[in-house]
């Protein structure tokens, strides 16, 4: 059974659907990319699956259980962490406090008492912010910032990690980085549902791709499938000028 | 049935003015996504204008309302938005609310100044004392159908404004989306200072009402921000037509129940008080807000001090303390030993506001409460009085919040005002609590000790600050407290995390009032005797709006926020009383240095002490660099993420 499915999720905003009747799942140990041009409900999606948005209509489940009504705090505690396309870091914080705060939150909420400091420790050296750990959240570039809301999730010891362009700031040898440490996460049996910009990324990461478009689900499949796809050329990856420019800017 | 026609023409005359005053306070909150606190005073001060040019200088009344209305407040409104209000960050709600709580305090003084509260006052009515109609043998003077009528033609004028003009729709839009109306060619710039500019000139018209309607006094124009506010809550600041139907209902009921109420006892109070039930009743109604995500407020890290460094500052500020203390006298001890009562109390404010990023504007109902139950409780100085005093406060705090909690920042702010007039109302100033005349207070009494003496309870004083300074300072580097400055930062984020957000604001809430009500005990029992108007509810506003000037994360803050507000009547002696009230008008300019030092004075002084000390400075350059982000910071950053071989 998947670890996360949506069961026709409807978002409506006034008049305009940012997601049409959308179902789609992610696995456990699968690095799951969702791409889709600006505007088609990536976000949209998450903020459902993490309980920031009501759908108008549908469900989530969790391990097949619905979890629709939950508030955003429980579903975190079911093992649902994530990160954010416009950051929400704690920013006077500094880059090892926001982990280390992110683990105690996690605790508060579970009866195990692990090491917070040792998880912190092993969170920066992985996500390689040791350097940084002493840095205020507020004075950092966007790609570390991306990188301490990541391992800031990975605090929560995630089972579905939902990653919203996390790719963007990093130069290319941090991307490549990024890619092994999204690999080696999915290999310890994290479901892992990918947003990102940069194709080359998503192509490199994920073994199953989502494809939306105006809050519509296109097609779903492996990245050769999804490359070969007619609707998808025409949606998105015809508009490749563009693509590129994004992910650069 | 004449009667009740008159009482219902009165209401609604009350409510077309609340309406007037509220519809200005949503246009410029929906387009510029700013609360106005200083909406009220903006009218308050234009009425006076208006009473200057048409009493004082004879000018007819439509000169008079052209001048005021159509020239002076869009002026005055264009100044606050381009001068003030633009260069602060929109979602920085706290920073914003303070910023136009300081405009409220220097626009009193201005008034205070400029019109004495000596001399009375009285704005013509605009017909004459015989303009007005009879109906059924009720007389309905003219002004009452003037409100209602402009109330009305505010109402379609506004409908069709938002509706049909373009400059409407976008006004409409602009919060939403302020990318998309520039690239629609609507400046978001422009927009806002056109909302301020409207919405000061129905503050201007609202108030000019009300002087000739009611009474022409700064303080009953200045609060009636918080009438606009509770008609405006209906609508959640963004509905125009439920903010109309919000205002007929609350003038009406002023009306019918001054009219057909015999109000007795304790109920005495219950008409001023009705804007604030009817505002709980709308927060209790309303759905809960939700969470979103991209609003994160950017605040800077601020140096916090080890344990170590902590009681070494309190062992400074005590000794400071002993070795004044002997020189000191008369009202001028008595001043001060308010001021370090006040600054323990203030330490609320620091857990709440500066840590927590919770804004609160009840303090002084829970300093009253304290000084109340120490009053009851405290024979003969008992200071266990002192800890059942701070677990009430807990437990009033963890109520007050409870039902705000569902609500965004700003609306809880203003609902713990709400909560601060009603206990002020119903509570603080019945006869059998404190009431309007002197009470008398125990001197809180440790054996060994006598506190009875000015000079040794100052020391005293300073002792309890110091150790409950150093004690929220420990809360700060608690897990509790990194996750209070987490939820601060982004809530949303903490909730993502797992966090149950209402679960820590009500623990967040409960500390701080049990601290505040602890701090209310203190100053109880060392002014010995108050009244009501020792915890008036406006007070609130002042020590919030003066921490945060001088620092609202730091107890220093807190002890210079209550060192100011205590020892301000020593200055004002040497003032002309003419004068007196540019300490409104200095405090609210001073408040804006908020502009510049966002993070407040004390930090800022401290931080140059350390630079300045070079021994000071080494000891805590470690320190700085792990808190303190700065340029040469952020250049290593870079250098080192150039060389990744140098790890």
């Amino acid at each position: 059974m998947p670890l996360l499915q949506t069961r026709e999720v409807t978002v409506r905003f006034g008049g305009v659907r940012a997601l049409d009747s959308v179902s789609l799942s992610a696995d456990a140990g699968v690095v799951t990319g969702l791409i889709g041009p600006n505007g088609a409900g990536k976000t949209t999606l998450f903020n459902v699956v993490t309980g920031l948005q009501a759908p108008t209509s549908g469900h989530v489940l969790i391990d097949g259980a619905n979890v629709t009504g939950y508030p955003v705090h429980r579903r975190a505690r079911l093992g649902i962490a994530r990160t954010f396309q416009r950051l929400e870091l704690f920013g006077s914080l500094t880059v090892r406090e926001n982990i280390q705060t992110a683990a105690e939150i996690h605790q508060l909420g579970s009866r195990r008492r692990s090491d917070v400091g040792a998880l912190t420790d092993s969170i920066l050296d992985r996500v390689g912010l040791d350097r940084y750990a002493g840095a205020a959240a507020h004075t950092l570039p966007t790609g570390l910032a991306r990188l301490t809301e990541l391992g800031r999730a990975l605090a929560t010891e995630p089972r579905l990690l939902l990653l919203d362009e996390p790719g963007s700031g990093l130069n290319s040898a941090e991307s490549e980085q990024f890619a092994r440490l999204l690999a080696s996460l999915a290999a310890e049996g994290t479901a892992i549902l990918l947003v990102e910009h940069d194709m080359d990324l998503v192509m490199q990461a994920c073994e199953t791709i989502h494809v939306l478009d105006f809050g519509l689900l296109v097609t779903s499949g492996t990245p050769d499938e999804v490359r070969a796809d007619a609707r998808v050329q025409l949606a998105y990856l015809g508009q490749s000028d563009t693509v590129s420019t994004q992910a650069g800017s | 049935m004449g009667e009740f026609i008159g009482l219902s023409i009165a209401g609604l005359s009350l409510g077309a003015i609340y309406a007037i005053a509220a519809s200005g306070l949503v246009v410029t909150y929906t387009t510029s996504g700013v609360f106005n606190f200083a909406h009220g005073a903006v009218g308050m001060l234009m009425a006076f204008l208006y009473w200057q040019l048409r009493v004082q200088d004879h000018w007819s009344a439509p000169a008079a309302l052209v001048l005021t209305l159509l020239v002076a407040a869009p002026a005055l409104g264009l100044v606050l938005e381009r001068g003030l209000i633009s260069r602060l960050n929109v979602n920085d709600t706290g920073t914003m609310l303070i910023v136009t709580v300081a405009v409220m305090v220097a626009l009193m003084g201005i008034a205070y100044v400029i019109w004495p509260p000596s001399i009375g006052r009285l704005l013509p009515m605009f017909f004459g004392p015989n303009g007005h109609v009879s109906v059924d043998g009720e007389l309905v003077s003219y002004e009452e159908l003037i409100s209602i009528g402009l109330a009305i033609a505010t109402a379609l004028g506004l409908r069709l404004f938002f509706h049909n003009t373009r400059t409407g729709v976008a006004m409409r839009g602009v919060v939403d989306d302020r990318q998309l109306m520039a690239m629609n060619g609507r400046s978001p710039q422009v927009l806002n200072a056109l909302s301020w500019m409207i919405g000061a000139g129905f503050g201007a018209l609202a108030g000019i009402l009300t002087a000739s309607t009611y009474s022409l006094d700064v303080i009953n124009l200045t609060l009636l921000i918080l009438n606009a506010f509770a008609a405006a809550m209906l609508g959640r600041l963004r509905n125009l037509p439920l903010t109309f139907v919000g205002a007929v209902v609350l003038g009406l009921a002023d009306a019918y129940v001054t009219g057909y109420v015999r109000l007795t006892g304790w109920l005495v109070e219950l008409v001023p008080v009705l804007p604030t039930l009817f505002l709980f009743i709308v927060l209790l109604a309303l759905p809960a807000v939700r969470l979103r995500a991209g609003r994160a407020a950017v605040s800077k890290a601020i140096h916090v001090p080890s344990a170590g460094a902590s009681l070494r500052n309190g062992v400074v500020l005590v000794v400071v303390a002993a070795l004044i203390a002997p020189f000191m006298h008369g009202i001028a001890l008595g001043n001060v030993n308010e001021g370090a009562a006040l600054g323990i109390g203030a330490l609320s404010i620091v857990l709440l506001s500066g840590y927590g990023g919770q804004l609160s504007f009840a303090q002084y109902a829970f300093f009253g409460f304290g000084a109340w139950l120490f009053r009851v409780l405290g024979h003969g100085g008992n200071p266990w009085a002192l800890l059942v005093a701070a677990g009430a406060g807990a437990l009033i705090g963890a109520l007050m919040a409870l039902p705000a909690l569902r609500l965004r920042g700003l609306e809880l702010a203003l609902s713990t005002l709400a909560f601060g007039t009603l206990a002020w109302y119903m509570f603080l100033s019945q006869p059998q609590i404190i009431g309007g005349g002197d009470v008398t207070i125990p001197r809180l009494h440790l054996p060994g000790l006598s506190l009875q003496n000015d000079r040794v309870n100052l020391v005293f004083l300073a002792v309890v600050f110091a150790l409950l300074s150093a004690g929220v300072l420990a809360i700060r580097r608690s897990r509790f407290g990194r996750i209070l400055v987490a939820t601060r930062d982004s809530d949303t984020a903490c909730a993502t995390l797992g966090l149950n957000l209402r679960l820590t604001k009500v623990a967040l809430f409960a500390l701080a009032s049990a601290i505040a009500t602890f701090g209310g005990a203190i100053y109880g029992s060392t002014q010995m005797i108050v009244t009501n108007t020792d915890f008036e509810y406006v007070s609130s506003l002042f020590i919030v709006l003066i921490v945060y000037v001088w620092g609202i994360s730091t107890p220093g803050g807190a002890l210079a926020g209550g060192m100011s507000l205590a020892l301000a009547p020593l200055v004002e002696v040497h003032i002309p009383v003419r004068f007196q009230a540019l300490t409104y008008f200095m405090t609210g300019l001073g408040a804006l240095t908020i502009l510049a030092t966002p993070e407040g004075i004390v930090p800022l002084v401290s931080e140059r002490l350390r630079r300045l000390n070079p021994l000071i400075g080494l000891r805590s350059r470690h320190t700085r660099d792990m808190s303190v982000g700065n340029e040469q910071l952020l250049a290593r950053v870079e250098v080192s993420r150039a060389t990744p071989a140098d790890a």
